[in-house]
C-alpha cells in the first residue's frame, strides 16, 4: 500500500492558514506519526471523505474544550445559546474549509478534480464504525487551547487499480 | 430597495456570516437554502437578483444546482462560495456561466466585491 508524505503537507499548510484566518489565533506545527488505521486521540472527531485521484478519509480530532474555544473564536459576537446551537455545524465547516483548501494545494492539475463529502461529526466510542481501515499519517497542530490532530488516510487511485488487478489475478489462480 | 440575495450553503455558520456581511451593505436576504435541490426550488420561487452557492452539499451539489438554474435562466447571477479552490472547479464554474468564484475562508471585502461586481 502506498502512502505518501507529500499528501500530508497540504493539510498542514491549509490547517495552519484556515485556523489562523477564521479563529484569529496562531498555530504551530507538531510531530508526524504513522498508524495502521485512523484512531482519533480525542473526544471530538470530524470525518470527511475524499474521492477522485486520491481516495480515503481525513479525520480531525480534538478535546471538547479545544472545540468549544475554536467555535467561540469563530462565532465572535454570538450568544452562548447561539454558539451551542451552531457548535456541530461550525466545527464541520472548519474541517470542510481545511480539507477543501488542502485539495486545492494537492491538485494543481487542470484536468483532475478531488471531491469531498460533507463532514460527519462523532464523539466518544461510536466513532470507530465510521472509519475505513487504511494506513494513516497523523499530524499535530498546536493552538493556544490545545492540539488539533489531523489523520490523513488517503491512497492513490492507481494503487486501488493495482489492488484490483492483484485481486483479479488471485481470483484467477 | 436593496438587491435580493439567495444564500445557498449547508453550513449555518457560512449562511450567517454571508448574511451578516451583506445586510449592513443594503442587500436584502431573500432566502436561504441548505442543498442544491432546495436552491433550485427557492430560485424559482423567489427569483433573487443573485445567488451565493456552495459546492459540497448533500442531495444535489452546487455545480449541478447552478447548471440547472442557468439552463432555465441564462441571465441568473450566481457566484460560487466554496472551500474547494481547485482550478478545474473554477474553470467548470466559469464555463457554466457562473460570475465569480470565492474561496472560503474569505474576508468580508472579497464577498462584497464579488456580489457588487456580479450585480453591476
Amino acid at each position: 500500500m502506498k502512502i505518501n508524505a507529500k499528501y500530508v503537507n497540504p493539510f498542514i499548510e491549509a490547517g495552519m492558514n484556515v485556523i489562523k484566518q477564521i479563529a484569529g489565533i496562531e498555530v504551530r506545527r507538531g510531530h508526524l506519526s504513522y498508524k495502521q488505521q485512523p484512531e482519533p486521540s480525542y473526544g471530538v472527531s470530524i470525518i470527511i471523505g475524499v474521492y477522485g485521484f486520491l481516495t480515503g478519509q481525513v479525520v480531525y480530532s480534538m478535546q471538547t474544550e479545544v472545540a468549544e474555544r475554536l467555535v467561540e473564536r469563530m462565532l465572535g459576537g454570538k450568544s452562548p445559546q447561539e454558539r451551542k446551537i451552531m457548535f456541530v455545524d461550525t466545527l464541520g465547516e472548519l474541517a470542510n474549509m481545511i480539507t477543501g483548501n488542502a485539495t486545492a494545494i494537492l491538485n494543481s492539475n487542470k484536468d483532475l478534480s478531488l471531491k469531498i463529502t460533507t463532514p460527519a461529526i462523532a464523539t466518544g466510542s461510536n466513532l470507530s464504525i465510521n472509519l475505513i481501515p487504511k494506513p494513516t499519517l497523523v499530524l499535530g497542530l498546536y493552538t493556544q487551547y490545545g492540539p488539533v490532530e489531523i489523520s490523513v488516510a488517503l491512497e492513490e487511485q492507481e494503487t486501488l487499480h493495482e489492488l484490483d488487478e492483484m485481486s483479479s489475478v488471485l481470483r484467477e489462480v | 430597495m436593496g438587491k435580493r440575495i439567495l444564500i445557498v450553503d449547508d453550513a449555518t455558520f457560512i449562511r450567517t456570516m454571508v448574511k451578516d456581511i451583506l445586510e449592513p451593505k443594503g442587500f436584502e436576504i431573500a432566502g436561504e437554502a441548505t442543498n442544491g435541490l432546495e436552491a433550485v426550488t427557492k430560485f424559482e420561487e423567489l427569483k433573487p437578483d443573485l445567488v451565493t452557492m456552495d459546492i459540497t452539499m448533500k442531495e444535489k451539489d452546487g455545480l449541478e444546482a447552478a447548471r440547472d438554474i442557468l439552463m432555465r435562466h441564462p441571465d441568473a447571477r450566481i457566484i460560487m462560495v466554496t472551500a474547494l479552490g481547485q482550478e478545474k472547479m473554477l474553470l467548470d464554474s466559469i464555463k457554466l456561466g457562473v460570475r465569480d468564484f470565492v474561496v472560503k475562508p474569505f474576508q468580508p471585502e472579497r464577498i462584497i466585491s464579488a456580489v457588487e461586481k456580479a450585480l453591476a
